[in-house]
């Protein structure tokens, strides 16, 4: 019978670690890829060439608005065709109900619908095209897809913390700049996206899909009192996205896809029906910043539609390609470092590149092939139009070239922001389940191995099948529940639900077994040991019942979730009545939690004199917290004053050296004396030593992690927190007070329940808006992205961390059992028995969550709602991923450390 | 422990008890369960045109008020031990049961995460009621205060004889309904019955159904064994 050694679980545990980081981050490139864009917003500058930048140095210090707006006209040399412009877009309007599909013209009942449009399209006043949607084929994205030109991803979505607003260069805000007013009428998503744009609005919220009439109305009468002043303007109707025959939409089928765009009052336009040409959506913006001179936004990867400029002169129309060519080719560097092209400047050509035929070689060449060809050619022709000796054939050959790299550009631009490498994504699911069957596996073997153990010393007891209990059932049950309601969005967005009933239902279970041991302690023998049985239960049902209360409570601190934020709950009601509330709350939380810290302390019998070392070397930051909360939190002052800052640098500097000595120290120092009433034979100094060692750090662990979450938490969330840990303390009594021993996986993963549950209990969500920002700046006096993303992670994955912290105190209980029953105890043995289920039950645990993410999060990529509820929850399993090797890192170098010093002491005792 | 319970069933058969009851007494007492149940609904729906969508807290006192006699009167008849208890005082302790057995239910429903506050209370209240006459009252009236068969009925769920499995399994079909029905809840598909209690309610009906159901078949099942 092949049984686990300790080198081999480890060794082996770390190598499904190892595969399922390299999975994941497979996964994540290949799911949401990075593309690097530029940052920043066009100004200027994007009126000269990005190959050979002009000697003369342009300083361009415009404030006005007036004065920006004659420079682009300056600059840009175009005369801009109209000043008003109308941008009329429509929800889910399939291309096809207006223009109909390959040749054939629309569906007789689609043509009745709109009369007018297809008058103005019979006429040829309007002037009609498909434009294709990139996928999500979802109102946000495309929104921002068509005012700021950019094929989206999604990383650049969720590192925008709390916040709608679309903070890339887009035509808005080009427009804003210049001066323009803006009125928007209909749907509020422009105000969220646009807060500060608009002179005058009128949104309305038109979340129910089925209300078609509202958002109309709403529009509709605004437009005789808008529109009555007549000068030139452009009507440019648009729609986001088509939809398919049962009106969904969010997928890349050509119904999803097939979005519309409707020019009328081009100023020259052909008088006859023109076939209908399809586009781009992101083409609209390059082609509404030209026409109406502003810079192209920074990251558009559109190329303007030549038509809409057919009004201006040749060298108008060439200069519109040119500055088009400019922006995407600065776009193009952006991605491909090494596209340069400076070979072309300074020397002139005296030909018109008539020598370069077909262009090849690796990206870069072709592009930059392109690029002097196009140019070249634009050179030569103005060189021709100075000597007055045009020739159309040259003007055809220039916009030939300049529109062969504009659509190269552009489509490599899009492939690549949408594309999917599926190869990737499945050697990175492929990893993720492999790791994960590692890891199940390793857990199946280590309690096969603990059951043997067990029924060889206990094997004239009882010698039948282990019978499964209800709670060892209900452990596992809630792994299928919680896989199974993440297919679904609504239990996504309300995972507190779950978490908290699947714990509670958890504790009953445990209750109801509680009382069953009772029973069997009823019916042995009498007196003095029947005493104490029924101390135990009472102590474990009370234990049990305490953290039902107090989960009861933490469901009710913050409602949380997304669809049902305004019930009320106890944070709001304590924020409405002000900090006179808050403040005492807060006070009480932190003298409870150092108490309650106090008080574990003093379980551990040994040395009175060491625990009270200890105990109060965690007295000085308790009182530095405490002035703390005191002084600044909530009362005014702005927590970001200087004396805050320091006195918060000298609360993290405090806390992180009291406890990293207290963990250095202890297994050294840490007393071990024989306890009284025991043999020696079961004892040694190095058992007792590590159990008693393990205890008090885990203690240290999460009083240290309580204080610094109470400072850097918001106020409101100090009773939380101190609940979270008495919660936890009293899960570990109750288990430690229980009969029947409960198997150790069980304790270690309804720690890891309660873990889960308080990290929704704190406020937290699956949406990225409820991080807190705020308190990531605590104590950062600089502005540093790694510093406060880490107090970030901190504030978030509180209870997580604190549950795994608190795994030591199990660990502790679990090598002073396996010393009492076990014969012959060696170092290999009791780190098996007691170190690999704290490790592996949560890694187990995440790995199987993960996987199942993963796969419903492919599953789900054409779904509504993938970008706003799928992938933000990716992000936290990540984290929570993250959070838990972290923690367990944490653990398992701690008991190696531990274990080894006092190794080392027992040596030199011998 | 199996010594206790083997004396158990002596003292219970020698206070002829649970007497060898035939397959159409059992049919008969399982079905006035039942009916009762869905009586209740119907008188609710027809009588006083409410139902648990429109006005759960009228609708769910309706149908305690007519189950709570139906299922006291009912199971007092089946009392342990009926020589020392009368049958009034076994009526007795399902009336003491009712309340007791309501305030259980509510506290571990509101754990569970049923909103507190005065407007859920007459709500919470009813089902609460309700609830314990699924759960509590039958064994208050049949057991009284004996600790140990609380213990086998609900901590251990090993019943013997039909009358404890009329007792056992509707019960816990009952609590498990409850507990499944409230999956809905979080669901953002904006029906009115996924308000609390409405829901849950239906699962513990339904579920108490089921266990009735499941009741009637496992004792005709030992029936029919014992015969073989």
């Amino acid at each position: 019978m092949s049984t686990l050694t300790c080198t081999k679980l480890t060794l082996l545990t770390l190598a499904a670690v190892v595969i399922q980081i390299i999975g994941l981050s497979l996964f994540v490139l290949g799911f949401f890829p990075v593309k690097p864009a530029l940052s920043g917003v066009s100004g200027p500058e994007s009126f000269t060439s990005p190959v050979c930048p002009s000697a003369e140095d342009h300083n361009f210090t415009i404030q006005s608005p007036d004065e920006l707006k004659s420079l682009y006209l300056e600059l840009s040399n175009i005369s801009p065709s109209y000043d008003r412009l109308i941008l009329m877009v429509v929800d889910g309007l399939p291309a096809e109900f207006v223009l109909g599909r390959d040749d054939r013209p629309a569906p007789e009942i689609f043509r009745k619908s709109m009369p007018y449009t297809q008058s103005l399209l019979d006429r040829g006043v309007a002037t009609g095209y498909h434009a294709k949607a990139a996928p999500p084929t979802v109102t946000m994205p495309r929104l921002k897809a068509m005012v700021s030109g950019s094929v989206g991803g999604f990383l650049d979505v969720a590192l925008n913390f709390n916040t709608q607003e679309l903070l890339d260069d887009n035509l808005i805000g080009q427009f804003f700049k210049i001066g323009w007013k803006m009125v928007m009428l209909g749907d509020e998503t422009w105000l969220k996206l646009f807060p500060r744009s608009f002179t005058r609005h009128d949104g309305v919220h038109s979340f129910f899909v089925k209300d078609t009439v509202q958002v109309d109305h709403n529009v509709s009468r605004h437009l005789d009192a808008e529109l009555l002043m007549i000068d030139w303007k452009l009507l440019m109707l648009v729609s986001d996205h088509g939809m398919t025959e049962n009106g969904n939409h969010g997928g890349a089928s050509y119904e999803e896809a097939d979005a519309l765009m409707l020019l009328i009052g081009l100023r020259d336009y052909d008088r006859r029906p023109s076939t209908h040409k399809t586009v781009n959506q992101v083409d609209i913006t390059p082609t509404l910043a030209l026409l109406f001179g502003v810079p192209i936004p920074i990251n558009s990867a559109g190329i303007l539609i030549a038509d809409t400029l057919k009004s201006l002169e040749a060298a108008q129309q060439l200069r519109a390609l040119e500055l088009n060519t400019w922006q995407l080719f600065r776009l193009l560097q952006a991605q491909l470092p090494d596209l340069s092209c400076s070979s072309s400047c300074g020397v002139d050509k005296d030909g018109p590149g008539n020598d370069i035929g077909e262009c090849d070689g690796n990206t870069e060449e072709i592009f930059c092939c392109l690029y002097i060809k196009a140019a070249d050619l634009h050179k030569a022709w103005k060189s021709c139009q100075v000597l007055g000796s045009n020739k159309v054939e040259d003007y055809r050959s220039t916009v030939l070239a300049y529109n062969d790299f504009l659509r190269t550009a552009s489509e490599w631009l899009s492939r690549r922001a949408t594309n999917k490498p599926v190869g990737l994504l499945a050697f990175g699911l492929t990893g993720m389940i492999l790791s994960s069957l590692i890891l199940l596996s390793l857990l199946y073997q280590l309690e096969q191995d603990v059951c043997m153990i067990k029924e060889d010393r206990t094997s004239h007891f009882s010698s039948r099948m282990h019978k499964w209990h209800m709670d060892e059932i209900f452990v596992m049950a809630i792994v299928c529940f919680l896989v199974l309601s993440m297919g679904s969005s609504s239990l996504i967005e309300e995972e507190q639900y779950i978490w908290h009933f699947m714990t509670s239902t958890l504790y009953f279970l445990l209750l109801r077994k509680a009382v069953q041991s009772i029973s069997s302690v009823n019916t042995q023998d009498q007196g003095n040991f029947m005493e104490r049985q029924i101390k135990r239960r009472f102590i474990q049902m009370s234990s049990i019942i305490f953290v039902l209360i107090s989960g009861r409570i933490l469901r009710g601190w913050h409602q949380g979730g997304v669809n049902w934020t305004n019930f009320p709950d106890i944070s709001k009601w304590l924020e409405s009545e002000g900090t006179a509330y808050i403040k005492p709350v807060q006070l009480v939380s932190l003298l409870l939690l150092t108490t309650s810290g106090f008080y574990a302390l003093s379980f551990l019998r040994p040395s009175k004199r060491f625990v009270i070392v200890v105990g109060l070397s965690f007295l000085f930051p308790a009182i530095l917290v405490l002035q703390y909360i005191i002084n600044y939190q909530s009362s005014g002052v702005p927590a970001s004053s200087n004396n805050a800052t320091l006195l918060v640098q000298i609360i993290y500097a405090t806390l992180g050296t009291t406890t990293f000595g207290i963990v250095v120290a202890v297994p050294w120092f840490m007393p071990v004396r024989n306890p009284k009433g025991c043999s020696s034979h079961h004892y040694n100094v190095l058992h007792v030593g590590i159990a008693d060692s393990l205890y008090l750090i885990g203690l240290v662990y999460i009083i240290c992690w309580g204080l610094l979450q109470l400072l850097l938490q918001q106020p409101i969330n100090s009773a939380p927190i101190l609940l979270l840990l008495v919660q936890i303390l009293a899960s570990m009594c109750s288990s430690s007070n229980s009969d029947p021993e409960p198997k150790q996986w069980v304790e270690v993963a309804v720690v890891y329940y309660l873990g889960m549950a308080g990290h929704f209990a704190l406020g937290n969500t699956n949406t990225i808006a409820t991080i807190d920002v705020a308190g990531a700046y605590m104590g950062v006096s600089s502005h540093s992205t790694v510093l406060s993303g880490i107090l970030m992670f901190m504030i978030t994955y509180a209870a997580p961390m604190l549950a795994l912290l608190s795994m030591l105190i199990n660990l502790s209980r679990r090598s002073k059992i396996s010393l009492v029953n076990a014969q012959d105890v060696d170092l290999h043995f009791l780190l098996k028995t007691t170190l690999a289920y704290p490790c592996l039950v949560p890694l187990g645990l995440n790995s199987i969550f993960l996987v199942a993410y993963t796969t419903i999060l492919l599953l789900m990529r054409n779904h509504l709602f993938v970008w706003s509820v799928f992938s933000p929850k990716y992000m936290y399993v990540c984290a929570t991923t993250a959070c838990i090797y972290i923690g367990v890192l944490i653990v398992a170098s701690t008991v190696f450390y531990t274990y080894s010093t006092l190794g080392l002491r027992k040596m030199w005792i011998r | 422990m199996e010594k206790a319970e083997k004396k158990l069933k002596l003292s219970t058969n020698s206070n002829s008890t649970l007497l060898p009851i035939s397959s159409l007494y059992t049919f008969i007492l399982h079905t006035i369960c039942g009916l009762g149940l869905a009586l209740a609904y119907w008188v609710a729906h027809n009588v006083y045109s409410v139902s648990l969508v429109n006005d759960p807290t009228q609708t769910l006192r309706l149908i305690w008020v007519i189950e709570a006699p139906i299922v006291i009167l009912l199971f007092s008849g089946f009392r342990q031990h009926p020589n020392q208890c009368s049958y009034i005082k076994a009526v007795g302790r399902g009336l003491l049961g009712l309340p007791a057995g309501a305030i259980v239910n509510a506290l571990g429903a509101i754990a569970l995460g049923a909103p507190v506050g005065i407007q859920h209370f007459s709500k919470t209240a009813n089902w609460s009621i309700l609830m314990s006459v699924f759960t509590i009252v039958p064994t208050a009236s049949v057991f009284g205060s004996s600790w140990i068969e609380w213990r086998r009925i609900f901590a251990h769920a090993k019943p013997n004889g039909p009358i404890d499995l009329l007792i056992c399994l509707p019960a816990h079909g009952a609590v498990i309904g409850a507990w499944f029905g409230a999956w809905p809840m979080p669901l953002d598909w904006e029906r009115p019955w996924q308000e609390w209690p409405i829901c849950v309610s239906f699962g513990a009906m339904a579920g108490y159904m089921v266990g009735i159901v499941a009741s009637f078949s496992i004792s005709l099942f030992q029936k029919h064994l014992k015969k073989e």
